[in-house]
């Protein structure tokens, strides 16, 4: 079985090419970068030295940051949960007028990349925010009502834009139950609540394990939220980030390999427990029947409350759409601004230095897209058709940056490709825009490597043997048979790293130059600039690029669209 | 037939999206009896089964247990035992957890539990894995679980909804047996959903034919092979061959002479329902391969025809012959005749085994 042979045909010499050439690529770009790190951190005068690490175990201040992000994640996930799976469960059980549009639109978190939910939140919710100063005005209070900054803050933010992975890991989790087990316990004399305590539940942790997961690595990656919002509150990646930007190179090693390997620790333990249980409904079965609202006062609250829960969700982003058509400067201290109008978009697409951004951002995650597409068929093709040796290895290169922070992946890429030492494959990429390219290429591998290995696996091999037993070609039945058969899968995957490249933020801010800048980088700084209503329309665009890619690609997106 | 009715179906009906899956239906269930409902997909057997069972509210018309309505009642407070088309074994939890799900509630002790989980499971004849997982049972041990688990709690109904239909063919025949013999040993009023009419006959004290949500006949195997009610329940159940034919006299003894082509005229029975038809009046005639004979094609009676096809059945052959107004089927010793040949047709022993509907009532006229 191990052998390198496809229908007991060897592989020629083309293929195997090939598979050297992919297991080359993938060891040069995806492990190879955090062994230099681990080297870096190890690397004192000339010998190897733990001393970086004594010292990280010694000093307070680092303690307290991986405890912060240890805590915080932990939090993010109880909370997520909490939001998330009640909202499943009213979703997935009760018909009530509007179930289907505002089921959809509690998914909607997901249209807004880290970095503009956070923006969009400190419109609303900030010191100077909409609702802040609306509230503020209605108690007629001296100050804020509340500041926007330190662990709360992140924490809401973080609950607010992952709980969709519990919503919609929990709704496709009661999606598979076979309804015919809550009727079975009904019948066996178990009301509603032991049903939910004894079935439910159980049957669906293996799910919620999943969701769990998602979210604590997630977590543990954001940057976003601690860097705007966390003021003195630190957390792994933003006292990575500081001690880069301070020049203490050694220490920053030391974090980075650190947050790998919380991140890991948990990894690995929860993904083998989720994956280890899996039930499924057997045959047809009848499709679970949602409950309708009967009493009265249900059939008005149900609905009302679902709708101001939606539109509590959907706040964000309808404050990102209102403050894109505020001119810069003209909202100071109004509750609502004073001034709306088109100038901002007009700017954004008019200017060449506001436009670079725009153009920057397509063209780094159209060509991280590809790459990462046809490196991702690749890997498919090696580890599903040809079954080579080796391939759970290559399996779990193509997960691996999925597993690591982006601020881990960008300090390795960093760190790696800043000297010229081609002879231990280091060239200097720092400073250029394939750097960028190559951290959005990493960042998005695996959303299209899971898209590919899963279309690969569901396409019936018997398709292509029937093409060959027609006389097809290999390039013939590739061309005719193959890729119309996995263009779905692609396409979901292409729409996801596309989207993913396009508000990449967190690896950006490492390794951006001036010239090279995405839109992210360019929503900082016009934030800075106080120029909210040109990093709104920003946000606007990416935000509406975003909802056309899912359009395009899937209804819902499962699994790590973007941690950070 | 149902004089102590213990669970009573009185004019159920339940639409879904404007089509009525089940509509006035009434059936009678006395204690200790095993009716099936039968049907092919879609007929509202299973509706039927799960309006019983609690989990679909009829539109109009009430389940009654004992005299009680328990139309409003939710199935956990129903207590009857019910035994899924796919089992709906509780993956996440052992066999023996499994059976005692239903024990929980109803404050045994835990040593009376493991009793009861024990014997139920000794019923089905599975003694002692109480600590395996369902998932490494076979098909066959999974659905002996959820029957035990569904007689565990001691129910006062068991309702079956096509427990079979996943076991192989050999397997379900043999299956089928011991759980008639189970169910008759416990005593326990049963209702059985099936589509498979052979499944219906080793089952049942009585079948229940259903078609379009509606109830066609009730009644006894027997009665139902040899008196169907309708020309549904005359194909449903059995082969029969259909002839047209037109009523040449008046009705008599529950016969009535009916002339076919030729013209031939044999009587044949009407169905219990439907006392009188009219003379003149356009009817479809069924018949039985085995209340047909070969004769000569001369015969006096003998309507002729023309053999199209012939099939071996075991100990016998089963001929089908082209005749005016229709096909027949017969049923001969040996090889009597081969395709292509002439032959007259002649009912063995009339009426039996040959029906008139009337044409206004049949479904497939």
């Amino acid at each position: 079985m191990s052998t390198t042979r496809q229908g007991g045909r060897r592989l020629g010499l083309r293929a195997r090419l090939l598979v050297v050439a992919v297991f080359v690529v993938l060891i040069w770009a995806v492990v190879y970068p955090n062994l230099v790190v681990v080297g870096e951190s190890v690397k004192g005068d000339g010998a190897i030295t733990f001393g970086h690490y004594a010292e990280y175990f010694q000093t307070p201040s680092e303690l307290r940051a991986l405890w912060s992000s240890v805590w915080i994640s932990i939090a993010t996930v109880l909370l997520s949960a909490l939001i998330g799976v009640p909202l499943a469960f009213l979703f997935a059980r009760y018909e009530f007028p509007g179930r289907r549009v505002l089921g959809a639109l509690a998914a909607m978190p997901v249209l807004l990349p880290p970095l503009v939910g956070v923006i969009a939140i400190l419109f609303l919710y900030g010191e100077s925010g909409i609702a802040t100063r609306s509230l503020q005005a209605f108690l007629g209070l001296e100050e804020a009502p509340w500041r926007l900054r330190g662990a709360g803050a992140i924490l809401a933010v973080h609950a607010y834009s992952m709980y969709v992975y519990f919503y919609l890991f929990t709704l496709a989790g009661l999606a598979r139950l076979d309804p015919a087990v809550h009727e079975a316990a009904a019948s066996l004399g178990a009301g509603r609540f032991r049903t939910l305590t004894r079935v439910t539940l159980p049957l669906l942790t293996p799910t919620m394990a999943g969701a769990a997961l998602l979210t604590f690595m997630t977590s543990m990656a954001s940057f976003s939220a601690p860097y705007v919002l966390g003021g003195g509150f630190r957390v792994m990646t933003t006292q990575i980030f500081n001690s880069k930007l301070q020049g203490e190179t050694s220490m920053a090693m030391v974090e980075t390999v650190m947050l790998a390997a919380v991140s890991l620790m948990v990894l690995w333990p929860l993904s083998r427990w989720e994956g280890s249980r899996e039930y499924v409904a057997p045959g047809k079965g009848t499709r679970a029947a949602r409950r309708p609202v009967r009493s009265r006062w249900a059939t008005i609250g149900v609905p009302t409350i679902a709708g101001l829960g939606v539109v509590l969700l959907l706040l964000p982003h309808l404050t990102l759409v209102l403050v894109s058509l505020v001119p810069d400067g003209s909202w100071t201290t109004q509750t609502l601004p004073p001034e709306y109008s088109l100038e901002n978009y007009a700017q954004l697409f008019g200017d060449a230095r506001t436009f670079r951004p725009i153009v920057n951002s397509l063209l780094m995650a159209s060509a991280a897209t590809v790459i990462a597409v046809a490196l991702a068929l690749a890997v498919g093709q090696l580890v599903v058709r040809w079954r080579v040796k080796g391939r759970g290895l290559l399996e779990a290169m193509l997960a691996l940056p999925w597993a690591l922070p982006g601020t881990v992946l960008a300090i390795a890429l960093a760190t790696t490709f800043s000297v010229n030492q081609p002879w231990v494959g280091r060239i200097v990429l720092v400073g250029t825009a394939w750097i960028l390219v190559l951290a959005y290429t990493l960042r998005v591998l695996p959303l299209t490597g899971r898209a590919a290995l899963a279309g690969f696996r569901q396409l019936d091999p018997s398709l292509e043997e029937a093409a060959a037993s027609l006389g097809a070609g290999a390039w013939r039945t590739l061309r005719r048979v193959t890729i119309p058969g996995l263009l779905p899968a692609i396409a979901v995957g292409a729409s996801l790293a596309f989207v993913t490249g396009l508000g990449e933020f967190v690896a950006s801010i490492v390794l951006y130059t001036h010239r090279t800048r995405p839109i992210s980088i360019e929503i900082l700084s016009q934030l800075r600039d106080f120029d909210l209503g040109t990093a709104a329309a920003y946000g606007v665009l990416l935000m509406v690029l975003v909802a056309a890619a899912f359009t395009f690609g899937q209804r819902w997106i499962q699994g790590g669209s973007e941690p950070g | 037939m149902s004089g102590s009715s213990f669970l009573e179906l009185d004019r159920l009906t339940r639409s879904f999206a404007g089509t009525a899956a089940v509509y006035e239906l009434s059936i009678d269930v006395a204690e200790h009896e095993i009716v099936t409902l039968l049907g092919p997909s879609g007929c509202g057997k299973t509706t039927t089964l799960r309006m019983i069972a609690g989990f679909e509210h009829p539109d109009s018309g009430c389940v009654v247990l004992e005299g009680r309505n328990i139309t409003g009642t939710p199935p956990q407070k129903r207590g009857f035992g019910m035994v899924f088309q796919h089992y709906a074994l509780f993956p996440h939890l052992s066999v023996g957890a499994n059976v005692s799900f239903g024990l929980e509630t109803a404050g045994y002790s835990k040593s009376e539990t493991r009793e009861r989980v024990a014997s139920a499971l000794d019923l089905v004849r599975l003694p002692g894995i109480e600590d395996r997982s369902v998932g490494s049972l076979s098909g066959g041990q999974q659905q002996r679980v959820a029957l035990a688990r569904a007689l565990a709690p001691e129910p006062r109904v068991l309702l079956l909804d096509e427990p079979l239909s996943n076991l192989d063919a050999a397997l379900r025949e043999q299956t089928r047996r011991e759980l008639r013999s189970l169910v008759k040993e416990i005593g326990i009023t049963t209702v059985y959903v099936t589509h498979d009419q052979e499944e219906a006959f080793d089952l049942s004290d009585r079948i229940a034919v259903m078609r379009s949500g509606r109830l066609d006949q009730l009644g006894p195997a027997e009665e139902l092979y040899h008196r169907p009610a309708t020309d549904f329940v005359a194909t449903f159940l059995g082969r029969a061959g259909a002839v047209d034919g037109t009523v040449a006299g008046p009705a008599e003894g529950g016969s009535v002479p009916c002339a076919l082509a030729g013209p031939v005229v044999w009587p044949a029975l009407l169905p219990g329902s439907k006392s009188a038809v009219a003379e003149g009046e356009n009817v479809r005639i069924l018949a039985r391969p085995e209340a047909l004979t070969f004769v000569s094609t001369g015969a006096d009676g003998a309507l002729r025809g023309r053999v199209v096809d012939r099939r071996f059945a075991g100990s016998v052959y089963v001929y089908t012959v082209s005749v005016g107004g229709g096909e027949l089927e017969v049923q001969a010793d040996g090889e009597a005749a081969s395709p292509g040949d002439d032959v007259g047709v002649q009912p063995r022993n009339a009426p039996a085994g040959i029906f008139a509907f009337s044409r206004a009532q049949t479904a497939a006229g």
